[in-house]
């Protein structure tokens, strides 16, 4: 190795860069959110302007905190680890510069649109269509930007945090093609091209996996560097990271059923959706040990460092969420849980317990070295921990005990079961108001602690010169002491040959015939025999294999592509194949008229779904309460699907004709007039706003693409229909003392509400074919 | 503090290579925490045995389906008539026993519309309910009608949905006190003058 | 002084995990002294309270009987309806500070001495094994020896009294659900009678028994969460357990020239519970039992030099340097808890033996009768108490020419029942426009206390074009 050194100067521009917009768009982030909180109390606080009200913040509250606040921090780590640990500078400064004012422009014009009501309803896809593809552009920006850069490596064999940055990257560009396929309308509009439950299954597989590939495994890749870097302490467990790094990315995808428990998903998706994620327990329980074990040598430090005091707490808090989360996807803990409060107690441990604190670890690590000077105060940064910590412990109580409360309260029955014990919802909600207002305390505080942490970072940079890294490499590339593989080698491995057939027959027993099912069983554990065998007699060739594996980025990315595609594969086929209009037993949904449907994309605007699922589980206390449980052909038709995820109201699947017109005006206007104690904010601006009917021919020509078997009907057809249905209200409302436009949007909305629940009756109770996939 | 007063005895498996400073032991976790993994893989063959394969316990919609049976079940034995058909609720509105604990519902909840001597507007033109001691009915008379209408009110003209509230068992003796003010085959005129439109 | 431990712990490794991954199971030897019998005193005071909490009655009901299936929660005295279930935010936070602060203060005291784990573990099972099987030594010889008929006896013996503890254990914390007479009636029924609660006593009788028999310290250091805060809570003031580096190093034999105190016994190693070595410093295992101290001190004491060489002190105190007990965060946390524990004295002060909710008839918001309009209330009454209560009703805020019906009777609840009342409100056309917040009261006949709730009225627009006899029309579109 006579080889001339040269320096590399790291490209730690960038890092700055994204690591200033982290701190501003987590203030932003959470602000947002204690003001959404408050509003759950104190329903003035919309001051009767539509966008201050809630339901059209809370989807800014969720972007901001996920693609704002983790997106520029997970940025920030990458750009600053992927370096140093593949010691080359990022490949195109253009790129990255791209790749940071792109992602911020996409973050200003989700904070524009989101609050005018410009959304797609699906969560945390709520984005319209053009800024969608601004994500994808700045997407695939960011994935040739880094494997571009792992291209010009100058150390060949990739650390187990570059794995999960893998991951990362080609998972979230697959979900989120998936999930936002959709048919524009208009500029800001579209409709997604699936459809009810199929919408609802992609949505969540989606929505969980967000979770999974956004806020969970770059975080991990994240902790894998900066953890023992901090804590100047090798990595506990190699093998442990390569166990959980591939058990997590394989079986997290599957897992996203467990969102739509009970409801009417197809049994075999639920049931797959519980099971995997039980089996997640264990994997993710691996990352977090593996980051606590390598705390473990440095364990005094704990004390005084408040970089290791965030890493502690935060992966205790990891551990803590999928600890919960399983639990969560128990069936039966699902049907209480679901739509209350423990979910949003669930997933603030996640979001402010692990990334918000593996965040401030990550940034008071950063400012010295990106800056080159102490930290201002290494005081203020403890007092930041305590703050937060107060915070979570406050927000999380608050929304425990508000959960279980309301959860309890909603299916309590009396006189043997049989009749509701608080038959009216608002009893179940003023139970638990003191818990909001503990909650928005809680937020606070932890915002609070945000603040320090800004403050701390200006008075650190503050007079501060920027640094950048470098190192020292050989101009020549040294020949790796590893031969690598080519892709063929890759996939013709003993251990991935056996992963794959095992699986193959894993998924014959569980779909096949009875003949297929035996031997889909046995070949399983034949599978699992021999593998065990193979690696008890040549398991120095399987680590000789992953060693040869890990110096050739492109089979790795192939074969963690092939680990998450599976899931989603097997789970989301067979439902947009089999889960159509034309094959549903039992009901069928009736299209929605002209003025329904302009009714429901102002649903959809204003963020009702937020909080009104439109979902009868197939539970006693819901049917009770809700009346017949929901068919899965009753939404058939609903683009996009609005079975919601939270209740901070009643549920509005079978809504349509139970209370008078009159009644949903008041309702609409005033909430607490005809709901005492409602928290609902008043929706004022829909009775001096006009509904935009000329759009509605467009609309419906949409919706006849996407199969929705609306009658030949011509423009002046569709408006003059509209208009017939709107004077009709008008009329009625007219009658009971109310006077209101026809044009008015509240019109087209309670046309909407009054339409809910209406369904036809399937004739063909043919033998029972293809019931596996329909049951 | 300073150096580590314990020098390792064994220095753990590290891995050869280094990573901008980061080495890795080779450390075992411990096996049960890999059990735990084995054992929830075996949990998902089970469930998805026993569920999905041999179906032994019905699920989803499925199992609701027979809890609500079982449900309109108690609630039918609820009831104390093992039917509510117009024989019963008649046999009923002779016993004192259903009668007097139907007029305890009523005066709780009843009075306040059709007041205590069930006249409703026949006694008072201020009166919010018809009378319920006369012939004349306005959404049925045959005691089936009485307990649909009691269970799922009219809500256009302000007739509550007792079902929910109240539940089977006291509806069937409410409607057993007020049959208790009439006679079995006496002639019904449905008042159609006041009858909310059909629905 | 033998050395019973048969490894040297490390801060590479886990002592409890082995090489290969298995388990290293611990036999921690005796070591008497002050902490271990002032220890052994406090866990038996709350052994005792978790005994007789189910069992004492504090106004006819048990101390402690949370019932979840008619939704009444009975705390020393206190009933809560579901209601009320939101103070138990107090409780979890105030867990929650009541940790922050005692640990800020006092480190992992709650780990060693309060902890169920570390209590039934060290006062109740340990105990179990140290009797049948005998010391350290004599444990660790039996599970090397191999399988004669007495140490299957032994090993049977100790394994049937720890499922019998278990179950006790387990159907006592159901007492506190389902209350001590309904779990004495359960256990004489067949198990399929109760099949929901069998269940769950066979499975957390399972889970409790495979926990204190074989899980034991696992727990601590890889399932809970609040070992690991621990750390990240205290500071270079808190009460910790410590090795007196300056005094101790370096180790040597008695008398051996330039050694410290520390005579390299491993007294410490061998009595501790978690397999970790006090004097490499403060570690992720340490649950703070103070066994090492008390085993440090015995040596100490035979050797005739002061005992404390491994104490209870501050890091700051171990290396020499000032203590402070008082910090900025002992106030802060103090305060926090102040506030909490008032406003939860004030919240459930505000908690009434009764509960009034009102709500509107499901239908329309209101009936336009003639020159009357009509807004149709239900009224909701909980007794919380278990004697009857008899409420009186009425409403205040209303305009003179209105009409209330439904409250004129006195209105009987139960013990622990709920009544619902109709409430009809019938105001003149004329006025019905006009915004009418009015006030539903109720009070007992003794005038002891008083529940309302405001509500309100609603009626169409002030100039309608036919003002008479319209009822709101038909649902169908």
């Amino acid at each position: 190795m006579s080889n001339q050194k040269i320096t590399v100067e790291f490209n730690d521009k960038i890092v700055r860069q994204f690591l200033l917009a982290t701190v501003v768009w987590a203030a932003v982030a959470m602000l947002v959110g204690v003001l959404i909180a408050a509003q759950l109390n104190f329903w003035q606080l919309n001051f009767n302007t539509s966008w201050l009200t809630w339901s059209r913040l809370r989807p800014l509250h969720t972007n901001a905190a996920i693609f704002a606040f983790v997106g520029n921090m997970m940025f920030a780590g990458i750009y600053y680890s992927t370096q140093r640990l593949v010691k080359a500078r990022l490949a195109s400064d253009f790129l990255s510069q791209f790749h940071f004012w792109g992602w911020q422009a996409i973050i200003v014009a989700a904070a524009v649109t989101l609050p005018f009501g410009l959304t797609r309803s699906k969560e945390y896809a709520e984005l319209i269509w053009p800024i969608n593809l601004m994500v994808v552009v700045v997407w695939v920006v960011f994935a040739v930007n880094f494997f571009w850069t792992l291209g010009r490596r100058n150390e060949p064999s990739l650390y187990v945090a570059i794995w999960f940055y893998i991951a990362t990257i080609v998972t979230v560009a697959m979900l989120y093609i998936v999930n936002h396929l959709s048919i524009p309308t208009s500029f800001t509009h579209s409709y997604p091209v699936f459809g009810g439950v199929q919408d609802a299954l992609v949505q969540w597989w989606y929505g969980h996996n967000a979770v999974a590939f956004f806020l969970t495994t770059p975080i991990l890749g994240i902790m894998y560097y900066f953890l023992p870097k901090a804590a100047e302490r090798p990595v506990y467990s190699y093998r442990l990271s390569v166990i959980h790094f591939w058990s997590l990315v394989f079986v997290y995808i599957w897992a996203g059923p467990h969102h739509l428990l009970n409801t009417a998903l197809p049994n075999w998706l639920q049931t797959l959706g519980m099971t995997f994620s039980l089996m997640l327990w264990a994997p993710s329980w691996g990352g977090m040990l593996n980051g606590l074990l390598t705390l473990r040598g440095a364990w005094d430090k704990v004390r005084t460092d408040p970089v290791l005091k965030f890493f502690a707490a935060g992966v205790t808090f990891y551990g803590m969420a999928t600890f919960e989360g399983p639990l969560l996807a128990i069936r039966s803990v699902n049907a209480l849980a679901h739509y209350t409060d423990w979910i949003i107690a669930h997933v603030h441990i996640g979001t402010l317990g692990w990334n918000g604190f593996m965040a401030a670890g990550m940034i008071y690590w950063l400012l010295p070295r990106l800056w080159s000077k102490p930290l201002y105060s290494t005081a203020l940064a403890n007092l930041h921990f305590w703050i937060g910590l107060v915070g979570i412990l406050l927000y999380a109580s608050a929304m425990w005990t508000s959960g279980i409360t309301q959860g309890v309260m909603l299916t309590a029955a009396t006189d043997n079961g049989t009749v509701l014990a608080y038959p009216n919802f608002l009893d179940t909600l003023n139970a638990i108001r003191p818990m909001m207002l503990m909650r928005v305390i809680g937020g606070a505080l932890y915002l609070t602690g945000w603040l320090l942490l800004a403050y701390n970072m200006v008075r650190t940079i503050r007079g501060a010169r920027p640094v950048n890294g470098s190192i020292e490499v050989y101009a020549e590339p040294a020949g790796t002491e590893t031969a690598g593989l080519s892709l063929l080698g890759s996939i013709f491995n003993p251990p991935v040959l056996f992963s794959v057939l095992a699986f193959a027959f894993a998924c014959a027993w569980m779909f096949g015939g009875d003949f297929m099912k035996i031997a889909g069983i046995v070949g399983a554990l034949f599978c699992i025999v021999a593998a065990y065998l193979h690696y008890e007699s040549r398991g120095r060739q399987w680590a000789a294999w992953y060693d040869r594996l890990l110096v050739t980025a492109m089979p790795f990315t192939v074969l963690t592509l092939i680990a998450v595609i599976a899931g989603g594969l097997i789970q989301i086929i067979p439902t947009v194949v089999a889960q159509q209009a034309s094959n549903v037993e039992d009901r069928r949904q009736i299209p929605y008229t002209p003025l329904e449907l302009a009714g429901r994309d102002l649903y959809v605007s204003d963020g009702c779904y937020l909080c009104h699922s439109q979902m009868i589980r197939t539970l006693v206390p819901d049917v009770l309460r809700y009346g017949d449980y929901s068919r899965l052909g009753e939404s058939i038709y609903d683009h996009p699907f609005q079975w919601g995820s939270k209740r901070n109201g009643p549920d509005l699947a079978r809504v349509g004709g139970k209370y008078p017109n009159i009644w949903h005006l008041r309702h609409l206007q005033d909430p607490r007039s005809v709901s005492a104690g409602s928290n609902m904010p008043n929706f004022q601006w829909l009775l001096t706003d006009a509904t935009d009917l000329a759009i509605l021919p467009k609309k419906i020509a949409v919706m006849r693409t996407l199969g929705v078997p609306y009658p030949p009907m011509s423009d002046a057809m569709v408006l003059a229909n509209a208009r017939a249905q709107a004077a009709g209200i008008a009329e009625d409302l007219k009658a009971a003392g109310a006077t209101v436009a026809p044009d008015k949007q509240v019109i087209a909305l309670i046309a909407y509400l009054q339409g809910l629940g209406k369904f036809e009756p399937v004739q063909h109770k043919g033998p029972e074919q293809g019931s596996r996939l329909n049951d | 503090m300073s150096a580590d007063p314990n020098p390792h005895p064994t220095e753990p498996d590290v891995r050869p290579h280094v990573y901008d400073g980061i080495r890795e032991f080779n450390n075992r976790l411990p096996n049960w925490w890999l059990f735990t993994l084995y054992a929830t893989i075996v949990f998902w063959v089970g469930y998805w045995a026993y569920y999905e394969w041999f179906r032994v316990e019905p699920e989803g919609a499925r199992s609701v389906e027979l809890a609500m049976t079982r449900i309109d079940a108690a609630k039918l034995a609820a009831t104390a008539a093992v039917n509510i058909d117009d024989k019963s609720l008649w046999a009923m509105s002779r016993n004192p026993v259903f009668v007097d604990a139907g007029r305890q519902t009523f005066e709780a909840n009843c009075v306040a519309c059709h007041l205590k001597s069930l006249r409703g507007k026949s006694e008072s033109p201020t009166a919010i309910g018809p009378d319920l001691t006369d012939q004349i009915w306005i959404h049925g008379g045959d005691p089936t009608d009485l307990y649909r209408t009691v269970t799922q009110g009219v809500p256009a003209k302000g007739m509550p949905t007792w079902g929910p509230v109240l539940g089977p068992k006291r509806i069937t003796e409410a409607v057993a006190y007020v049959l208790s003010h009439h006679k079995e085959g006496e002639p019904i005129v449905i008042d159609t003058s006041v009858s909310a439109p059909a629905k | 002084m033998q050395n019973t431990s048969p490894f040297k712990p490390v801060r590479d490794q886990v002592t409890t995990i082995r090489e290969d991954g298995s388990r290293r199971f611990l036999y921690p030897a005796d070591a008497p002294g002050r902490f271990d019998r002032a220890r052994r005193a406090a866990a038996l005071a709350l052994i005792a309270v978790y005994l007789l909490l189910p069992w004492v009655k504090v106004g006819g009901y048990p101390a402690v009987f949370l019932d979840v299936a008619h939704r009444r929660f009975h705390l020393l005295g206190l009933t809560l309806a579901a209601q009320d279930l939101w103070l138990l935010f107090f409780l979890i936070s105030g867990l929650g500070f009541g940790l922050f602060f005692v640990t800020a203060l006092l480190g992992r005291i709650w780990c060693g001495w309060a902890c169920p784990q570390t209590v039934f573990l060290d006062h109740v099972f340990r105990r179990v094994e140290r009797w049948i099987e005998g010391d350290a030594v004599k444990r660790q010889l039996l599970a090397r020896a191999p399988w004669t008929p007495s140490k299957i006896l032994r090993r049977a013996a100790k394994q049937a009294i720890y499922l019998l503890l278990a179950a006790a254990i387990t159907h006592l914390f159901l007492a506190y659900f389902v209350s001590i007479p309904s779990v004495w009636a359960m256990m004489r029924d067949a198990p399929t009678k109760n099949w929901g609660a069998f269940v769950f006593i066979a499975a957390a009788t399972g889970v409790i028994y495979f926990n204190f028999a074989w899980f034991r310290e696992q727990l601590c250091i890889v399932i809970c969460p609040y070992g690991r805060l621990q750390s990240a809570l205290t500071d270079d003031h808190t009460l910790v357990i410590g090795y007196d580096w300056a005094r101790g190093e370096p180790r040597g034999k008695p008398g051996s020239p330039g050694a410290g105190d520390c005579v390299a016994c491993e007294r410490c190693v061998s009595v501790c519970p978690t397999g970790i070595d006090i004097r490499q410093g403060l570690q992720l295992e340490c649950i703070g039992c103070a066994a090492c101290i008390d085993a440090c001190d015995e040596v100490m004491a035979r050797l005739g030099r002061k005992p404390g060489l491994v104490r209870y002190d501050s890091l700051a105190g171990l290396s020499g340097r000032p203590r402070r007990r008082i910090r900025p965060r002992m106030v802060v946390y103090g305060v926090l808890l102040v506030i909490g524990a008032s406003v939860a004295g004030w919240s459930a002060s505000g908690i009434r033996p009764a509960m009034l909710t009102a709500t509107r008839m499901v239908g329309a918001p209101y009936y336009v009768d003639g020159g009357t309009v009509r807004n149709q209330f239900l009224v909701r009454l909980v007794n919380k108490r278990s004697e009857k209560v008899t409420l009186n009703l009425s409403v205040r805020g209303l305009p003179a020419a209105a009409t209330v019906r439904g409250l004129e009777a006195p209105v009987e609840i139960a013990p622990m029942g709920e009544e619902v009342r109709p409430l009809i409100v019938q105001v003149p056309r004329a006025q019905s426009a006009l915004a009418i917040v009015f006030e539903v009261v109720a009070s007992d006949a003794a005038g002891s206390f008083r529940l309302s709730r405001a509500m309100e009225f609603l009626g169409p627009e002030a100039a309608p074009d036919s003002p008479n006899s319209h009822e709101p029309g038909p649902r169908s579109l």
